[in-house]
């Protein structure tokens, strides 16, 4: 059993919030997909951007499904996402990102570990999946164990430093929706990637 | 990108920024908000300690490039990643697009990169027949308007909404509405279908880490990681300088740059990148992954014994975001392309003189930009020595040479000052300030009234006032006038004179000092720089004097901090040391020294404003001693940015009245809002600048060097 540095996730709550991510309390990975799944019902249907400038106009709302994709789900796992998800009418995705880069509504990710001082996950992205699948999402929810949540920066170097001494890999940190404030310096959310980052943080 | 070919062009240009009233206005609010943002985002952590570790690291693996480019190559390679370097601008630019025919690729995406910008990579690309598309949102909106960037991290901020909705509705042939959020739906729109469809991405890199061969790129909008992902072919540039040993480096980095760069703890995305990741559209699964090292300058650079540090720079653009200069003229004048304090430098190795000639010359030396670097690259002191190679190089102006001997010259030079008293009366109409200067001896100095030279300066009094002071006293005290105090302002010495000794000083005045030298350095002139340390090494003799105190701020921190570096190579070196240690500004030497505080003057509930000297606050780290002595003699009434230059720097107030005039009009506006009866300053360059401007504003405050101040108010 892992243990739970209390005080780290503390700093993680609390420096989670001028970032703007929006953290929520799961009992289990269970209630992490149910959560997922109903924050892909509550919102609105994603808007579609045309891939090519002479592209064909979109779907009307009504015509197509909201889709939630999981990349980075352990087969077990996502059998189980498959399940709670089957009747809510989405279309659910596990790979093929690739086909849907005019845009989805949700991803679905499990964190590979946390930084609480910057409020950052950290994603095992060396799947192409998983890169675009939380980027092109609209909304992107993560579970997080607080267990792997660490203090500083430095306390996740020993793990950074074994990924990128075994091999090819791409590891990214992510702090927030994507943001920019390139326009008269005005923050606004969602210029490339999600709009809204919600983490799940999980007991254990 | 500042183009001017000739000093006056250059004056033209600044005056279109000048009258510019949307980016004066977006640079000031901006100027405010980052200073105070950058001090939240610090307070959990020791900016001065990390900025220190991230100095020494640079300057470790400066020495070490060619061993990490080495270990780079051999890890990256190792991992299917491509690495190139290439020695020139044009060499790079001929590597990337050889890698665009080699793998049929003609749409390119490019998230953002100084280097590339360094390079005009877009430019040799299109040359090839590419269309390449900027992804970074302000790049974005720059390359559709074919200008460059104003500031490094944020490229677009001389632009309004209405001119970024103009920009797009030409882009999309729809007319767009000016609303911010709205404008960011059209970038997320337009360039989603420009990343699906291209075939090769180019990024920057913050960090090329050599021990494990990974890519380090820090974004916030996320555009990076489309850019290293969707196209199948990913170019990412660097210059050499970007090379650390390892993580670690990496990681303490990002401790400040995004802290520094725009006040946020970290930027959103971070994503390192360990060889050729999986691509699903390559035959093989993996991306075709190319590294580009660029030198450019960067190895001869890393040997250079006084300009070296300049390549400890992370890119964070803070040098631009605190710059007094930078807030007035913005990026278009303040870089060619790289910009702000390291832009100025950074033009000179990389894009020549010729681009830096004028440029070089635009800084006021009020070490902001030193304060909160990075990586703690002492920026005015390397602007400096370019000035005193452009001279070397090119010759001196008829000007300077003409000062620069006469400042060598003590005799001629007091002479010189001692006739201006004869040839100023018929412009002085007997006040103390020049009243009918012709305009054509001080082009552009119609702000501020300047002052008359004294009746006479104060190494004529000194025989008579030595005569009434104790001939004992605890502390041996050599007082350094400094010009503008013997010349213009002998009674600031005065009071001073009479502070000290009332406190137990012994004080004397060695005849044989000159001007600390700071002007001819400041011009360049590094002979006369070294001959006027040597006079005035000479004029103090160690045996004689515990303390040398000056009323100057700007003569004491110049004395202080770059006397022994000044005299680096010359046997006087150690003679320089020990003077430096000796050297006190006057008020920190009466708090701290002497004691002066409550109970040594009669409080009065009189309001005084206080101006930070540049050369005090940050020069020296004096900022509570002056404030201590002004509350205890009277009511202290803060006001905005009371650290912000005035605007005199000396002989940049001559070069620059333009800039000059309006760094004061703030100054004094900030000043006069505090309600305050007396503005208290301790630095006579300060004095002259703040008390000509409140002439010509009618004299709303009083202005006084925190001597007279004190003395006044002296029990």
């Amino acid at each position: 059993m892992a243990t739970i540095d209390r005080e780290a996730v503390e700093i993680f709550q609390k420096k989670a919030a001028p970032v703007t991510i929006k953290i929520v309390e799961a009992a289990g990975l269970a209630e992490a997909m149910a959560y997922a799944l109903e924050v892909c019902e509550k919102k609105e249907i994603c808007e579609l951007m045309p891939l090519a400038a002479d592209a064909a106009p979109q779907q009307s709302p009504t015509e197509r499904t909201k889709v939630i994709c999981a990349p980075n789900l352990t087969d077990k796992d996502y059998k189980e996402f498959e399940n709670l998800g089957k009747d809510k009418g989405f279309t659910l995705l596990r790979k093929g990102m690739r086909g849907y880069l005019s845009g989805i509504d949700v991803a679905f990710t499990t964190a590979d570990g946390a930084i609480a001082e910057t409020a950052t996950t950290i994603l095992e992205s060396m799947s192409e999946d998983v890169r675009l699948a939380t980027m092109i999402a609209e909304v992107h929810v993560i579970a997080l164990k607080k267990s792997q949540i660490k203090k500083t920066s430095y306390d996740v170097e020993d793990y950074l430093q074994k990924q990128m001494q075994k091999g090819t890999g791409y590891t990214a940190f992510i702090s927030g929706p994507s943001r920019t404030a390139d326009i008269e310096r005005v923050l606004t959310l969602g210029v490339h990637g999600p709009l809204e980052v919600h983490i799940a943080l999980l007991e254990g | 990108m500042q183009s001017a070919r000739s000093m006056n062009e250059y004056h033209e240009q600044i005056r279109e920024s000048l009258d510019n009233s949307f980016l004066r206005e977006a640079l000031d609010k901006f100027a405010v908000a980052y200073k105070a943002n950058r001090l939240m985002i610090f307070a959990d952590v020791n900016a001065k300690d990390l900025i220190q570790e991230i100095a020494q690291a640079k300057d470790e693996a400066l020495p070490r490039i060619e061993e990490l480019y080495a270990m780079f190559k051999a890890e990256a390679e190792k991992r299917g990643v491509h690495v190139h370097r290439a020695e020139t601008a044009a060499g790079a630019n001929e590597i990337i697009c050889r890698i665009a025919k080699e793998n049929n690729c003609k749409k390119i995406i490019k998230s953002k990169s100084m280097t590339a910008e360094e390079i005009h990579m877009n430019h040799a690309l299109e040359g090839a027949g590419c269309e390449v598309a900027e992804t970074d949102l302000g790049e974005w909106i720059i390359q559709l308007r074919h200008e460059g960037p104003t500031h490094m991290v944020m490229p677009a901020i001389h632009l309004s909404r209405v001119q970024v909705a103009d920009t797009f509705s030409e882009e999309t042939g729809t007319k767009q509405e000016s609303d911010i959020s709205k404008l960011v739906k059209v970038a997320r729109r337009e360039l989603r279908a420009k990343f699906a469809g291209a075939d090769m991405g180019i990024s920057g890199a913050n960090f090329a880490i050599a021990d494990t061969g990974t890519i380090g790129i820090c974004t916030n909008e996320g555009n990076g990681r489309l850019t290293s992902t969707l196209p199948r072919v990913h170019v990412a540039i660097a210059g050499l300088d970007k090379l650390v040993p390892n993580i670690h480096d990496a990681l303490r980095i990002i401790k400040v740059l995004p802290r520094n760069a725009t006040a946020q703890a970290i930027t959103t995305y971070v994503s390192w990148m360990t060889g050729a990741a999986e691509h699903s559209q390559n035959p093989d699964k993996r991306k075709i992954m190319h590294v580009v090292f660029v030198d450019n300058g960067r190895s001869a650079l890393a040997k250079d014994a006084i300009c070296a540090s300049a390549l400890r720079c992370v890119r964070c653009g803070a040098c631009a975001n605190v710059c007094p200069v930078y807030r007035l003229v913005g990026g278009h004048k303040m870089g060619y392309v790289y910009i702000g304090a390291i832009g100025l430098i950074l033009t000179y190795f990389f894009h020549g003189r010729e681009n830096a000639r004028h440029l070089i010359q635009n800084c006021i030396n009020c070490e902001a930009c030193k304060d909160v670097c990075a990586a703690g690259i002492d920026l005015p002191a390397i602007i400096q020595e370019i000035r005193a190679r452009l001279v070397e190089e090119e010759g001196t102006p008829i000007t300077s040479s003409l000062l620069a001997n006469v400042l060598e010259n003590r005799k001629l030079f007091h002479t010189l000052l001692r006739f201006g008293k004869f040839a100023q009366r018929p412009i002085t109409g007997g006040t103390p300030f020049i009243r009918h200067l012709p305009e054509i001896f001080l082009k552009g100095q119609g702000f501020r009234a300047l002052p008359a030279v004294a009746s006479s300066p104060f190494r004529d009094r000194w025989e008579k006032i030595s005569k009434i002071l104790p001939a004992v006293g605890k502390l041996r005290v050599g007082l350094f006038a400094g010009c503008a105090q013997d010349f213009v302002y002998p009674e600031q010495l005065e009071a001073a004179v009479k502070v000290l000794s009332a406190k137990g000083c012994r004080i004397d005045f060695p005849m044989e000092q000159s001007c600390c030298g700071l002007p001819v350095r400041m011009m360049g002139e590094r002979k006369a720089a070294e001959n006027t340390a040597i006079r005035n090494i000479r004029a103090f003799d160690p045996a004689r004097f515990d303390y040398i105190v000056t009323l100057c701020a700007s003569c004491a921190s110049y004395m202080k901090n770059s006397y022994a570096e000044v005299l680096a190579a010359s046997t006087m070196r150690t003679e320089a040391e020990q003077f430096a240690t000796r050297v006190r500004d006057f008020s920190s030497f009466a708090r701290d020294v002497l004691g002066l505080g409550d109970g040594d003057f009669v409080k009065s509930g009189e309001g005084v404003c206080y101006h930070a000297p540049c050369h005090l606050c940050r020069g020296l780290g004096v900022t509570g001693q002056p404030r201590d002595l002004i509350r205890a003699a009277a009511e202290y009434k803060e006001s905005p940015e009371e650290d912000v230059c005035c605007g005199f720097g000396g002989t940049y107030s001559v070069k620059f009245p333009e800039i000059s005039a309006q760094l004061l009009q703030k100054k004094l506006d900030n000043l006069e809002s505090s309600g305050a009866e007396v503005l208290v300053t301790d630095c006579p360059g300060c004095v002259m600048q703040l008390r000509g401007g409140e002439e010509k504003r009618g004299n709303k405050l009083k202005v006084e060097h925190i001597a007279e101040f004190l003395s006044r108010r002296m029990k």
